[in-house]
């Protein structure tokens, strides 16, 4: 494909940004968000562009990496509950959920990771469009719509979060939840709010499905980045890395922001919002596009 | 019982396989690789796969993981999920 688009200002770098680290952990789609705002701001920036994905890497390390701060003595937790159960060659929640929560991360993680090394690109390019990424903003709040109407409520078993995750949640579940997350290859439709849907539909709660989500994103964005992290090192980075720098500290910030706001709010509060926010968007942006 | 062995056993097979088609990833070319289109072959291409052999080595760490828990000794009523 011939990419005529230039490389990305320092402005453009700062605006990108903040939307990647709010967006990337609300349930909107960052992706989607990405696609739809250079076209609506007239930005001659290609989603598919070398350089583009090269310097989204930054502000997804960026996010992985308070995402990893933010839950960081959690984490030290579940690996620590991992290591024993390897040791006691036993997974149980009523025993150890901390290694519990972490396989069901680790069976979660599966489905998406196979799907986006197999699929990312070529889904990317398929629907790279603004128009096609308005529309499934719309297809994405009628996911997390339905998720909340068809919520299976399990009994609340345990004060702790983790422990309730550990003992509601089964490996199909893990699983159904992880494959929902490989939904958001498609821009318009949200990793956290696919995984979040997956979540309810098993039987969490909104802030045990959050938690859950937010954990899960962890590796995921993590690894995705990593992995990329070369071709932002290398010559598909030349003259982006240093927006990309700026990105990535504002992209640490917002995603901070709104990882500290949605898991108070998720206490209480759930998907709705979201929902109508997508579906009013993506239809507001379909009837731009399109007319 | 017998059924209670074959997991492992096919899940330490399916590791091996598995980490055997990470090594194949990352030593040839896509326009080499013995596997479908869908799957990283492409003709007159010199790209290596790394990370499908990535996520293929990872699969095979995971069967391993499963061979370990399934094969473990101890087993609490109740706890079996």
């Amino acid at each position: 494909m011939l990419i005529l688009a230039g490389p990305i200002s320092y402005t453009q770098a700062l605006i990108l940004g903040l939307l990647q680290g709010f967006a990337e952990l609300f349930p909107i789609s960052s992706l989607g968000q990405s696609v739809v705002l250079p076209h609506l701001f007239g930005w001659n920036i290609h989603q598919n562009a070398n350089y583009f994905i090269s310097f989204l890497v930054a502000t997804h390390l960026a996010t992985a990496l308070v995402l990893l701060g933010f839950f960081w003595h959690d984490w030290v937790r579940i690996l620590r509950g991992m290591w024993r159960s390897i040791v006691e060659r036993e997974v149980s929640a009523e025993r150890n959920p901390d290694g519990v929560l972490g396989w069901l991360l680790v069976v979660g993680t599966i489905p998406a990771g196979i799907l986006g090394l197999l699929f990312e690109d070529s889904l990317r390019s398929l629907f790279a469009s603004a128009t096609s990424a308005a529309l499934f903003l719309i297809g994405n709040g009628l996911l997390l719509f339905a998720a909340e109407q068809l919520r299976r409520r399990a009994p609340q078993v345990s004060e702790d979060s983790d422990e309730r995750i550990a003992r509601t949640t089964r490996w199909p579940h893990a699983l159904l939840i992880g494959a929902a997350q490989a939904l958001a290859l498609i821009p318009g439709f949200s990793r956290a709010g696919a995984s979040m849907a997956g979540g309810l539909l098993v039987g969490l709660s909104n802030e045990d499905a959050a938690r859950f989500s937010f954990l899960l994103a962890t590796p995921v964005i993590g690894a995705a980045a990593v992995l990329k992290l070369p071709e932002l090192l290398g010559s598909e980075g030349n003259g982006v890395r240093g927006p990309a720098v700026l990105a990535a500290v504002c992209a640490a910030v917002t995603a901070y922001l709104s990882v500290r706001f949605l898991v108070r709010y998720f206490q209480t509060k759930t998907l709705t919002p979201f929902a109508v926010f997508c579906v009013v968007e993506g239809i507001a942006l379909s009837a731009y596009f399109l007319g | 019982m017998k059924s209670n062995r074959a997991i492992p056993i096919l899940a330490v097979l399916a590791g091996i396989a598995l980490i055997a088609v990470a090594v194949v990833y990352w030593t040839e070319p896509a326009k080499s690789l013995p596997f479908p289109d869908l799957l990283g072959h492409q003709a007159g291409s010199n790209t290596v796969h790394v990370k499908h052999g990535v996520a293929s080595f990872l699969l095979g760490l995971a069967c391993f993981a499963l061979a370990w828990f399934k094969s473990g000794p101890r087993r609490v009523p109740g706890a079996s999920r």
